[in-house]
């Protein structure tokens, strides 16, 4: 087809540019590029009938090796060395054809519901999604089972992310790269000591705090001050802790809601502290020894990005055998090297530490075990409720 | 192909010069309108899928939820279009009698900004009025921004955006009404005795009025529904419909309600045009159309 020619054009030119993605998210920074949800299209809506999902995917799969063609990768912009891909298909054969069309978890489920209502194919075999939209995939049945003999690797995937409320098994998912959600603190214009959530609440910051659109990630915050574990928070409680989001909304002392654009107004000096990605500000401290990032006392959220099978996956053993083969440690500190998040994979550390030893003692990647600790994975909500918090949210964020 | 007469054929002309506009009007149109107000009416969840239930609940619900961001969005479109004809309307007049030569060096000066992407225009708004930054600082100085005091993200901040963005779309018609007025004619005026003033009253002016008309239609109509100058320089205290409208499309996919409010920002500039197109006159509309 002419359009995978065009494609592959685009994807070559932007294979040629030799940028990391930490170069490149300060480049944006510095542009002040990086915006919120705004910059998107709207995605087409028609409607479908509506259809209950009730249906289960089986939690065994047996997905027999076969020789590996061309296969489809989505996944998040800048979040792989490329050259990741192209060792891939010299080792295995085929060629994988890596699409960055996953900007916000929202959207791209927005963009692929109607595939999979339908329970057609979505046209990628392979995808990475945030785990509240994975728990979503797999409570609905959207996704496949991981044939986990093609996946020997397996064994490598670091304790603490061995079980998940969603996926206790671990049958439908795989993480890609974990990152904390904690405040980011420009330390040329906060002058004390930045140690807990609280300090987010200080009216001597008024008008220069930021919180993220994102409920999971604000709320779960204010639930850790609050003395809640957001991991096994009611809704009830989540929806008092939007609402003491929303006072302090009201009370002018939250300029900002966010995505990752609070990156720009932090480093501009416009923004004083922001709930912020661990795995961002590695890249902007690189450009600006101001910005910080705090692991806050009351501890921090966690949020995983997964490898999944989208539902008739055409090709699930080529994605198999990439799962296998990014959670060899070797290739998995490349990955960590370039993306600066927190790796699942073991043994990643000992590689760095050879020979990249200062990404290998940055706490911000590698976590030590008394913060580890600390780090709480998101709520696993039944649809509705999740529907409802959502909604609470975006009548704080005025949308 | 088929053997007409020559008057049918002619008769058909016109309509196959009309063809591709009016394809492109349906294709991309008229069947996404008639889509979207199916999909206004349906109910369900992103979860379950939406299905058709001439749910008109929808609209009432948004009015009630969403009025205070529809008040702003007129009001934040209003001013800048009111603050787009004080300095479009004197810029235009200069360009179009006094400019001479350098017209359209002027005239490209104006559309420049254009060469750069929207997005960029705006956020260099954000570099501009940002808290640490010079005009913030020279402003402190002279009292007019209390010490503690910002530009950015504020409604000052989003009113001033959209009025930048958006002033070309107000300094072009306007200079193609004040060009095409025929001099004689203020000439005239003048050997009958009106001063300068009163001249530019009576003949500048009512022969400048559909450029005004088509000016500030196409500066207020897209900066109603703009969502980007709030979303980049305001809060949510500054957000407007546009801005419910993307979050309810995009980040909660609920398509019914997105859609809803789609119509209803549509219905209430439709209403206002009628209004403001009464007010000038209809002759003025009909011309304004033709320039």
């Amino acid at each position: 087809m002419p359009h995978d020619d065009l494609d592959g054009i685009v994807e070559r030119m932007l294979d040629g540019s030799e940028h990391s993605r930490r170069q490149f998210i300060r480049h944006l920074a510095a542009a002040g590029l990086l915006v919120g949800p705004g910059s998107a299209f709207l995605a087409a809506c028609g409607g479908v009938k509506g259809e209950s999902s009730g249906k289960k995917a089986s939690a065994v799969a047996h997905h027999p090796k076969v020789p590996i063609g061309n296969w489809t990768f989505s996944n998040w912009p800048l979040y792989i060395d490329k050259s990741v891909l192209k060792s891939f298909d010299k080792k295995y054969g085929g060629h994988v054809k890596y699409v960055e069309d996953i900007n916000d978890n929202f959207e791209f489920f927005g963009k692929i519901r109607q595939q999979l209502q339908a329970g057609k194919p979505i046209g990628r075999d392979m995808i990475v999604v945030t785990d509240y939209l994975a728990g979503r995939l797999v409570r609905d049945g959207f996704v496949e089972a991981i044939d986990k003999s093609n996946v020997p690797n397996f064994k490598n995937l670091v304790p603490n992310l061995q079980t998940i409320n969603y996926d206790p098994k671990r049958n439908f998912s795989l993480p890609w790269q974990s990152g904390a959600t904690g405040i980011g603190v420009n330390t040329a214009k906060v002058k004390r000591k930045i140690t807990s959530i609280k300090d987010l609440f200080d009216p001597a910051f008024k008008g220069r705090v930021s919180f993220l659109s994102e409920p999971y990630d604000s709320a779960g915050l204010v639930l850790l001050m609050q003395g809640i574990d957001p991991t096994h928070a009611t809704l009830d409680q989540i929806n008092k802790a939007i609402d003491k989001i929303a006072e302090a909304q009201k009370s002018g002392q939250i300029r900002r809601f966010t995505g990752n654009d609070y990156s720009t107004d932090l480093t501009k000096g416009n923004l004083w502290i922001a709930v912020a990605y661990s795995g961002d500000l590695v890249q902007l401290q690189a450009d600006n020894p101001h910005l910080e990032f705090v692991y806050p006392e009351e501890g921090a959220m966690l949020f995983t990005d997964n490898m999944m099978l989208p539902q008739k996956s055409q090709h699930p053993y080529a994605a198999e055998t990439m799962m296998n083969y990014v959670y060899d440690p070797q290739v998995a500190a490349k990955i960590a090297a370039y993306v600066n998040y927190i790796s699942p994979v073991q043994g990643v550390k000992e590689i760095l530490l050879k020979n990249q030893p200062k990404l290998a003692n940055n706490p911000l990647i590698f976590p030590p075990p008394d913060i580890v600790k600390k780090l709480h994975p998101y709520p696993s909500l039944s649809s509705a409720d999740e529907r409802e918090m959502e909604a609470r949210m975006a009548q704080v964020t005025g949308a | 192909m088929l053997r007409l007469s020559l008057r049918r054929r002619r008769q058909l002309l016109p309509y196959l010069f009309l063809g591709p506009g009016l394809v492109w009007l349906v294709v991309f149109f008229l069947i996404p309108i008639l889509n979207q107000s199916y999909v206004s009416l349906e109910s369900g969840n992103a979860d379950i899928g939406y299905s058709f239930s001439w749910n008109w609940s929808v609209y009432s619900d948004a009015v009630s939820s969403y009025h205070t961001q529809f008040t702003r969005s007129l009001i934040y479109a209003g001013a800048a279009t009111v603050i787009d004809l004080i300095i479009a309307f004197p810029l235009a007049y200069f360009i179009a009698f006094k400019a001479g030569r350098l017209r359209n060096f002027m005239l490209l000066l104006i559309v420049l900004p254009f060469f750069t992407s929207y997005l960029v225009r705006t956020v260099s708004w954000q570099l501009i009025l940002s808290d640490n930054g010079w005009v913030v600082d020279r402003l402190r100085d002279v009292g007019l921004v209390s010490s503690n005091g910002r530009l950015l993200a504020t409604s000052t901040a989003v009113i001033a955006g959209i009025a930048y963005n958006f002033l070309p779309f107000m300094a072009l018609p306007l200079y193609v009404s004040l060009e095409k007025i025929d001099r004689r004619l203020i000439e005239a005026a003048t050997d009958l005795y009106a001063s300068r003033a009163t001249a530019f009253r009576k003949v500048t002016l009512p022969l400048a009025l559909p450029g005004v008309f088509a000016g500030s239609l196409l500066t207020f109509i897209p900066a109603v529904g703009d969502y980007i100058n709030a979303l980049l320089l305001g809060t949510p205290n500054q957000y407007m419909i546009g801005n419910v409208i993307q979050s309810k499309f995009l980040n909660i996919l609920d398509y019914p309600s997105a859609a809803a409010l789609s119509f209803m920002l549509m219905g209430v500039i439709l209403i206002g045009i009628a209004i403001y197109a009464r007010l000038l006159g209809t002759r003025s509309l009909t011309e304004a159309a033709a320039a």
